[in-house]
């Protein structure tokens, strides 16, 4: 797994690559919600995430969590069929804003 | 057919696992979702045995897989010497969690609910010191 951050007009933009399970879950939440500071504004690029376990669900909720704390805004891009399936069954689905493209991400955030 | 694998109970073992069971899968003809269920299922009960199984004897200890591959079915047993842990104790509480708003719900584990999701039949026993799951899937 390998994480990226990028900060281009004011926008902070994570780029996770690789799976996300227990091993290395820890770390992604570590790095990210640092950034969720007030009225911050963020895109976490999943392009590159294959896969995602229970632990990668954790870290979206202390993600979530710390953005709605703070009034920053969160959106996520690129989540793959099968991740999009484990948000859904769990009911996390509906409380992200998803978006196909960083571009189109840049454009409503 | 049975396929085998016994890896000590760390983090690091994940990756081996999941070649294992992407391997069974294969062999029985899974597709491409009815494997990455297959997958974190088998992911989540292995993490937990990783977190939780072993704690009485620092943390040390193994995980087998026993695979067998029917006509009908694809049967994965995973077992562990750890403390008793029956996952079907904790599916209630995370079928509850699902329909919480998750600005309410507290940080806490779906890992089980996820197994149940990915897998046609779960079932658990404890037998002579070992916890044993087994998962089935159908091949169709």
């Amino acid at each position: 797994m390998e994480l990226k951050i990028n900060t281009t007009d004011k926008i902070q933009i994570v780029t996770i690559e690789g799976d996300i399970d227990s091993s290395v879950a820890s770390v992604v939440t570590d790095k990210i919600v640092p950034l969720a500071t007030a009225k911050a504004k963020i895109i976490i690029d999943m392009t590159e995430v294959a896969y995602m376990s229970s632990a990668g669900l954790r870290t979206l909720l202390s993600i979530h969590r710390q953005a709605t704390n703070n009034e920053a805004q969160l959106i996520l891009v690129g989540i793959s069929e099968d991740i999009k399936d484990t948000m859904s069954v769990t009911g996390f689905l509906n409380f992200f804003t998803i978006s196909e493209s960083l571009e189109s991400a840049k454009g409503i955030i | 057919m049975i396929e085998k694998l016994t890896v000590s109970a760390t983090i690091n073992s994940l990756k081996i696992i999941t070649e294992y069971i992407v391997k069974v899968a294969n062999l029985g003809g899974l597709d491409k979702k009815a494997t990455y269920k297959l997958r974190l299922a088998t992911d989540e009960l292995a993490t937990n045995i990783i977190n939780y199984a072993y704690t009485e004897n620092n943390g040390v200890g193994d995980i087998l897989f026993e695979s067998e591959i029917s006509d009908e079915v694809i049967m994965i047993k995973i077992k562990d010497l750890g403390i008793p842990f029956d996952p079907t104790t904790k599916l209630e509480t995370e079928l509850k969690t699902i329909n919480i708003p998750i600005e309410e719900r507290k940080i806490g584990g779906l890992g089980i609910f996820l197994v149940f999701d990915g897998v046609d039949q779960f079932f658990y026993e404890r037998i002579d010191n070992e916890n044993i799951s087994t998962l089935i899937i159908y091949r169709k």
